[in-house]
């Protein structure tokens, strides 16, 4: 009889246990928040399913409370994705992955980037190495005293635009 | 008054078409005679755009509902301005809209007193009447801004709610302002090319028509974000959608070009560079157009069911073609100063490594674009480039902008010797150091924040420590007080103040942008007499009410709010009922500072008046609109004439016949 009441109870135990992760999450908590922000909103408001709050978007809803629900239930961030991913294909996500082809979405404007820096250091050189440096005939001015002198420079000018 | 506007329509494309052949036969047979015919068909062609836009603004103010165009944007009941502002609600409208600039800016180009003898100007005239032809055709046989109904309707269907905000007054008239601005460098750079007039010249022709399209693009940009923000309730204010990106796009090449002409205009270098800097970014402009026009990509600004997007292909394409066609046969004699650099550490090689980020950026927001068509024609699958992507990738590549914004105006023309570098950049570098250990110091721990607020502070501090090097230098000579040098100082250079300036607003632009990603969040339902609390916030739902404005119906929030006990007002979150409209739009209430914006939407609504609100605090949102409003000031500050601002050269080369 205890065991058939141990069990009883053990079975009471695990029946509870789903309803209190059940409330585990909200729509806005942080946990909600970034499985929600992953996927989105195709009510055509360009927001994901958090963000989304336009009016009448039945889409956002229903989704939500199945997310909550998947959130609940104990699944990942990451299964849940596989899920929907699943169901709609990459589209879903507000970002491409980071894996086969799409991962040339973020790896393209780096690499690019990076070639063209490489590129501009080799112009540079190449220009810096035609340089011929012409001989001194005065003393070479800081950039203070090129400062100063572009300031005598144009008043000088400017009085003799007055008197000339 | 329909048979007018289409009769404006249809003589202003005859008078382009004819303007543009009797410029290429003005310039073909050198008769002066000529070329002003076509300048006077030109003047008239604008006069037409005039009238038409005048017909249109007529019917919209009227209500002239027989006007397919009147019927599909407005009604009856909507407030004056937004009948009129209607006419850049569609495509026929906005449309029309881009031509009617398109000329202005023709007109003003051809009559300019600074283009009297100039060589250039024929060709320059041309060019845009190229453009206007095409804009023409379009309006005359594709999207027509004069189509009668059969049958009058009784009420027009209205303007889309979302529209009905005053950024929609300001928004696309300061964004085609940019775009069709945009036109005037690329006909001047084209001109100069097909003339052979490789100078830096038209550069210095076209430095104020430059500045002012750029400062529009980012006016409109800027005003749409602030739309974004009050209008749609969604907190942010930049969405990365691809038609914000189709106007993010010129204005980062843009950018780069106002840079790198200095090069050219300094050293002779970088000529094939400029001239594909400004191809590029006009090349932007039209793909943005056929962005907006096309649907190929999903947006929420996309003016739906319209073919348009294959004429702005084809004709981007055409432009395109025929702008590399001309450069590549002058290529030989760009080529020709290839230039030197005298070192490694040079403003020279500052100003390149700033155009490889700004085109970098360009690509990366290009890329990301066009990445979900790519996508398809690959893999078949189409993939979403949303918010989390442009973030990431975006981010730090701004961030190098910004640390080479702050080099720099501090590093030295030709040389920087090890001692200029020590000299300029050792003090701020302690004290953004000092910035950052202070954010540090009160909490905050993420470290993006922390580096990108010391990289603005870093900028922020060369930018003083210019100022003050310059002051100080005239002072020396002048012996003037501080405030006077410094009044002198900027009023005399005012074109690397100005930009200077311009650096200022971007720094505060940057710093607003860090801090709202930091933005704190919840929805809450609550009864009549509830609190929400949000930081050190609470708000106080008092209760619920309605009034009428007209046909619409307006449910409204009354909201206390409270701050660490202080009281701070009231905020009346609204929803909009339009009788013309089924959908209901969002009025944010913001209760703003320096600090940061406490913004309130009101969700949703029981019987029992139990209501559901998202309330937001945005941290130094502000700042992303101060700082646009000293850009602009640094922007005009720039290209001011004044006494001694840098005025438009006038032409004093070689004459010919024609001008």
């Amino acid at each position: 009889m205890k065991k058939v009441i141990a069990a009883l109870t053990l079975l009471l135990l695990i029946s509870v246990i789903p309803a209190y992760a059940g409330d585990q999450y909200d729509f806005k908590s942080a946990e909600f928040k970034e499985v929600a922000s992953q996927f989105m909103c195709m009510c055509g408001c360009g927001q994901d399913h958090f963000e989304c709050n336009m009016q009448g978007c039945g889409l956002n809803d229903s989704f939500k409370q199945e997310m909550k629900e998947m959130m609940d239930d104990g699944l990942t961030k990451d299964e849940i994705k596989d899920y929907y991913i699943g169901m709609y294909g990459e589209e879903i996500l507000t970002a491409p992955e980071k894996k086969g082809f799409s991962l040339t979405a973020w790896i393209l404007p780096f690499a690019v980037l990076g070639v063209a820096g490489v590129g501009i250091v080799f112009v540079i050189r190449k220009w810096v190495a035609g340089y011929k440096e012409e001989p001194i005939l005065f003393e070479e001015l800081t950039e203070e005293q090129e400062l100063e002198d572009e300031i005598v420079k144009s008043m000088i000018d400017e009085e003799r635009k007055k008197y000339f | 008054m329909h048979l007018i506007g289409n009769l404006s329509i249809y003589l202003a494309l005859a008078l382009s078409i004819y303007a543009f052949i009797i410029f290429i036969l003005g310039i073909y047979k050198q008769d002066q005679r000529l070329v002003d015919s076509g300048k006077a068909a030109s003047l008239i062609v604008f006069i037409m755009a005039s009238i038409s836009m005048l017909i249109l603004f007529t019917a919209l103010g009227t209500s002239q509902l027989q006007f397919e165009y009147v019927s599909a944007y407005t009604s009856t009941d909507l407030p004056i301005l937004y009948k009129l502002a209607a006419l850049w609600a569609g495509n026929a409208g906005s449309l029309l809209l881009w031509t009617f600039f398109l000329t202005m800016y023709t007109a003003m180009v051809v009559y300019s007193r600074k283009m009297k003898n100039n060589p250039l100007t024929p060709y320059v005239a041309a060019i845009m009447l190229a453009n206007t032809i095409f804009f023409y055709l379009i309006l005359g046989f594709v999207a027509k801004p004069f189509v009668l109904l059969d049958q009058v309707p009784v009420e027009g269907r209205g303007l889309n709610p979302m529209l009905q905000d005053p950024g929609m007054l300001l928004h696309p008239v300061t964004l085609y302002l940019g775009y069709v601005g945009l036109a005037v460098p690329f006909a001047f750079a084209i001109a100069a090319l097909i003339v052979k007039n490789i100078d830096a010249f038209w550069l210095r022709m076209t430095r104020r028509w430059t500045i002012i399209a750029w400062m529009f693009l980012t006016l409109g940009n800027v005003i749409g974000g602030y739309w974004a923000y009050t209008e749609l309730g969604w907190g942010g204010y930049w969405a990365w959608d691809p038609v914000e990106n189709a106007s993010f796009m010129p204005w980062l090449t843009v950018t780069a070009y106002l840079h790198s002409v200095m090069i050219q205009e300094r050293k002779g270098m970088l000529k094939i560079w400029n001239i594909s800097l400004i191809i590029l970014s006009y090349a932007l402009t039209l793909f943005g157009t056929f962005l907006v026009r096309s649907g190929v990509l999903t947006s929420v600004h996309a003016f739906g069911d319209s073919n348009l997007g294959a004429y702005f292909l084809i004709f981007m394409a055409l432009a395109v073609i025929f702008s590399l066609y001309i450069l590549m046969s002058r290529y030989h004699l760009l080529k020709k100063d290839s230039g030197q650099f005298e070192s490694f550490f040079s403003k020279e090689s500052s100003f390149l490594v700033n155009n490889l980020i700004l085109v970098g950026a360009t690509f990366a927001v290009f890329w990301g674009t066009i990445f979900p068509l790519v996508s398809e024609a690959v893999r078949g699958t189409k993939v979403t480039v949303g918010i989390p992507f442009f973030n990431t990738v975006m981010s730090p590549i701004l961030l190098a902008l910004i640390f080479v914004m702050a080099v720099c105006p501090l590093i030295a023309w030709q040389r920087s010797t090890a001692k200029n570098l020590r000299d300029n950049f050792l003090i701020p570098a302690i004290l953004s150091l000092v910035v950052v250990g202070l954010l540090a110091g009160l909490g905050m721990r993420a470290a993006y924040p922390i580096i990108s607020f010391g990289i603005i502070s870093f900028m922020l501090l060369t930018h003083i420590l210019e100022f003050y090097r310059g002051v100080k230098a005239r002072r020396k000579v002048t012996k003037e007080a501080y405030p006077v040098a410094l009044y002198w100082l900027m009023i005399k250079n005012r074109r690397r103040y100005g930009g200077y300036i311009v650096h200022f607003g971007i720094a505060l632009m940057a710093i607003g942008i860090v801090g709202s990603n930091f933005d704190t969040e919840t929805m809450k339902t609550v009864p009549k007499g509830g609190t929400i609390e949000i930081q050190d916030y609470v708000l106080t739902y008092e209760y619920l009410a309605q009034r009428s404005e007209g046909i619409n119906d307006i449910v409204f929030a009354n909201i206390r709010v409270t701050k660490n006990g202080k009281e701070l007002g009231y905020v009346q979150p609204e929803r909009i009922f339009y009788g013309s409209w089924e959908e209901p739009s969002t009025e944010v209430a913001v209760l703003g500072s320096l600090r940061e914006d406490l913004y309130v939407v009101l969700s949703a609504w029981e019987k029992d008046e139990r209501a559901t609100f998202v309330v937001k605090v945005n941290p130094l949102v502000k700042w992303v609109w101060i700082g646009s409003f000293v850009l602009v000031i640094g922007s005009v500050f720039a290209i001011w004439t004044g006494k001694y601002g840098n005025t438009t050269p006038r032409y004093t080369g070689p004459q010919r016949k024609v001008s």
